[in-house]
């Protein structure tokens, strides 16, 4: 499991070269110099002359490449053009918001999802089951941006219940509009995964003997089906949670969360090459942690799987 | 060799007229496509510009209101939004398709290629997969239009790009199961060409899956179309898109909530009947590894 776990995080490595590469290349490609950029409009041209020296700008392209590489090998980010701060340190500060962002959004879409699921196979095909699979099949539909627009317009302009963009303390008010925004595209799926699981275990024997010595209707989902139908529920969780990180850029600049997401596409809007490819680091490589966490949890739960 | 076409995309009519959902989902698409074909004869002028007029002896400025007249009200300058609706499902459904089409030629070529051709040449094509995977899909859409400048055809390029490595995994999934069967060994052993048994042998079977993908990815192609013009990236003026109309209503959501409104709802709906026919021909195709092309279609 161990030498498992080593070897997909060593695989990674060359992914992250070929990202870094293509970045690269695409921001060398972009019409627009940073050295002006970084100036200002109604810079001295002299003044934009010592930034291109500076920053090391006037060097052959694969100069700049090969340095920019080996920097990244040392683990240094270099510095923003734009804000001219270590990108380190500006990660430290936007990558937790973006965590708890999606931690907010994956716990609100597992815990309806599921709930929902449960409601509609403990009452299979009653009048809550059709509706919540009704539901759950028109779900996947939603434009996210849109989704984001509309839930701010009822519940931040109309119902002046919740503020409509911004950021709070981290678990707060401001994170339930957003949260809500992510995990809604994703329960339609979960209640289904979880509906098709727990009906396959409703249909066990040892469902029938617990029912049949008298065990309460709650206490035998919970105890009995819940458990044994937990395998598909995690690892859908699992794949949500990944879908759910490509949302999180969408949403933190619709709803202004100082997050990685937001970060990177400042950056993107900057041409701040140095940023963007750090943002697009950190955001791949959490992605690619969760799959392999997913994997590890998959095995974890189903001793039958071993890695090797 | 004919035969093998049949056994594997067998489309069974009777079963995808039986299931109702999909029968509106085409139904609904039917409806936009006939709308947006014939959208100059149907609608009036989407740039047309009515800056005041009279109700109840009163002038009032636009937006104005939803009314028999302007059916989704009109926008901040008094154009009809409802046309400007129509126009951008044109849009829309040009994007989708173009895109898929595009993203399915390369994507199938390389899976093609990838799947049947020696190790090397797999691991070169899959590792570049790898590479295009690991990226937030959005973000690079937005840079490769960031580069490629904006506009309809380097939106669907953009999207293009960032759509293949999918459809590669999945026909190359699929060629790994088909080339050690008997018919390829038996046509390499009448001395047909590597090119002449992909094409004629191993395509043709792959066939199912490769349709299912088709249809599942254009819902994500038009979501993320207008996803990036949405946010300035994707599609510019004059040229009509559902996401600049919601982005340019952005700012009217408290006295116009029709303005961003009624296009996002248009939007969701085509993006929904797409989906409900896609999953209407995997019932009735029943490719096993199709699904996976559907994977981050809901990012935006």
């Amino acid at each position: 499991m161990l030498g498992y776990t080593v070897r997909r995080i060593l695989q990674f490595i060359p992914i992250l070269i070929g990202l870094v590469t293509v970045l690269f290349a695409l921001l060398n490609i972009l019409p627009g110099d940073p050295a002006r950029m970084m100036a200002g409009p109604f810079a001295n041209p002299d003044v934009v002359e010592t930034i291109r020296e500076e920053m090391g700008f006037d060097r052959p392209l694969w100069v700049q490449y090969v340095d920019n590489l080996w920097n990244l090998a040392r683990g240094e980010f270099g510095r923003s053009y734009q804000s001219r701060r270590p990108i380190l340190k500006d990660l430290l500060e936007v990558f937790p918001k973006t965590v708890q962002l999606a931690i907010a959004a994956e716990v609100t879409s597992a815990l309806i999802g599921v709930w929902l699921g449960i409601v509609a196979a403990t009452r299979r095909n009653g009048w809550a089951d059709r509706l919540i699979m009704t539901i759950a099949a028109l779900n996947l539909s939603f434009p996210l941006f849109w989704l984001a627009l509309m839930l701010q317009i009822v519940f931040a302009v109309f119902l002046r219940l919740l503020p409509p963009s911004g950021y709070g303390a981290g678990f707060d008010q401001f994170v339930i509009l957003p949260a809500v925004t992510l995990a809604l595209p994703s329960l339609g799926l979960l209640a289904r995964i979880t509906r098709a699981a727990l009906l396959e275990v409703l249909g066990e024997d040892y469902i029938r003997t617990a029912r049949a010595k008298g065990l309460k209707g709650v206490l035998v989902v919970r105890r009995h089906v819940l458990p044994n139908a937990l395998i598909p529920i995690v690892t859908t969780i699992g794949t949500d949670f990944v879908r759910l990180l490509g949302g999180i850029p969408i949403i933190e600049v619709i709803f202004a969360w100082p997050g990685i997401g937001k970060y990177a596409y400042d950056a993107l809007v900057f041409r701040d090459l140095p940023a963007l490819q750090a943002s697009v680091i950190v955001l791949a490589v959490s992605v690619s942690l969760v799959n392999l966490a997913v994997d590890l949890l998959y095995a974890f739960i189903n001793p039958r799987i071993r890695y090797v | 060799m004919r035969l093998s076409i049949r056994e594997s995309a067998t489309f069974d009519w009777r079963r995808f007229l039986q299931a109702r959902l999909p029968l509106v989902g085409v139904g609904v698409i039917l409806v936009f496509v006939l709308l947006a074909a014939f959208a100059p004869f149907i609608v009036s002028d989407p740039t047309e510009i009515e800056m005041r007029r009279e109700q109840d002896g009163e002038t009032i400025r636009p937006p104005f209101a939803p009314n028999s007249q302007n059916l989704f009200g009109t926008d901040q300058l008094g154009r009809d939004i409802f046309a400007r609706v129509v126009f951008g499902l044109r849009t829309s459904l040009i994007v989708g398709i173009l895109v898929r089409g595009l993203s399915m030629v390369a994507g199938t070529m390389l899976g093609l290629i990838s799947g049947y051709f020696p190790k090397s040449v797999d691991d070169i094509i899959m590792r570049i997969t790898d590479i295009m995977l690991a990226f937030p899909v959005i973000l690079l859409a937005m840079t490769v239009t960031a580069v490629l400048g904006p506009g309809l055809l380097t939106v669907c390029l953009a999207l293009a790009l960032v759509a293949w490595p999918d459809v590669a995994r999945l026909v190359r999934g699929q060629v790994l199961a088909i080339r050690d069967q008997t018919y390829v060994e038996a046509a390499r052993s009448i001395g047909a060409g590597n090119w002449r048994i992909l094409l004629r042998h191993v395509l043709p079977n792959c066939l199912g899956p490769i349709i299912v993908a088709f249809s599942m990815g254009i819902p994500g192609a038009i979501m993320y179309e207008a996803g990036l013009s949405f946010f300035g990236f994707g599609i510019q003026p004059p040229t009509p898109s559902l996401g600049s109309i919601i982005s340019d209503g952005r700012g009217y959501i408290t006295v116009a909530p029709w303005y961003p409104g009624f296009p996002g709802l248009v939007l969701t709906l085509l993006v929904l009947s797409v989906n409900l026919v896609g999953d209407g021909l995997i019932d009735v195709m029943n490719p096993r590894a199709a699904k996976g092309a559907r994977n981050g279609q809901s990012a935006t």
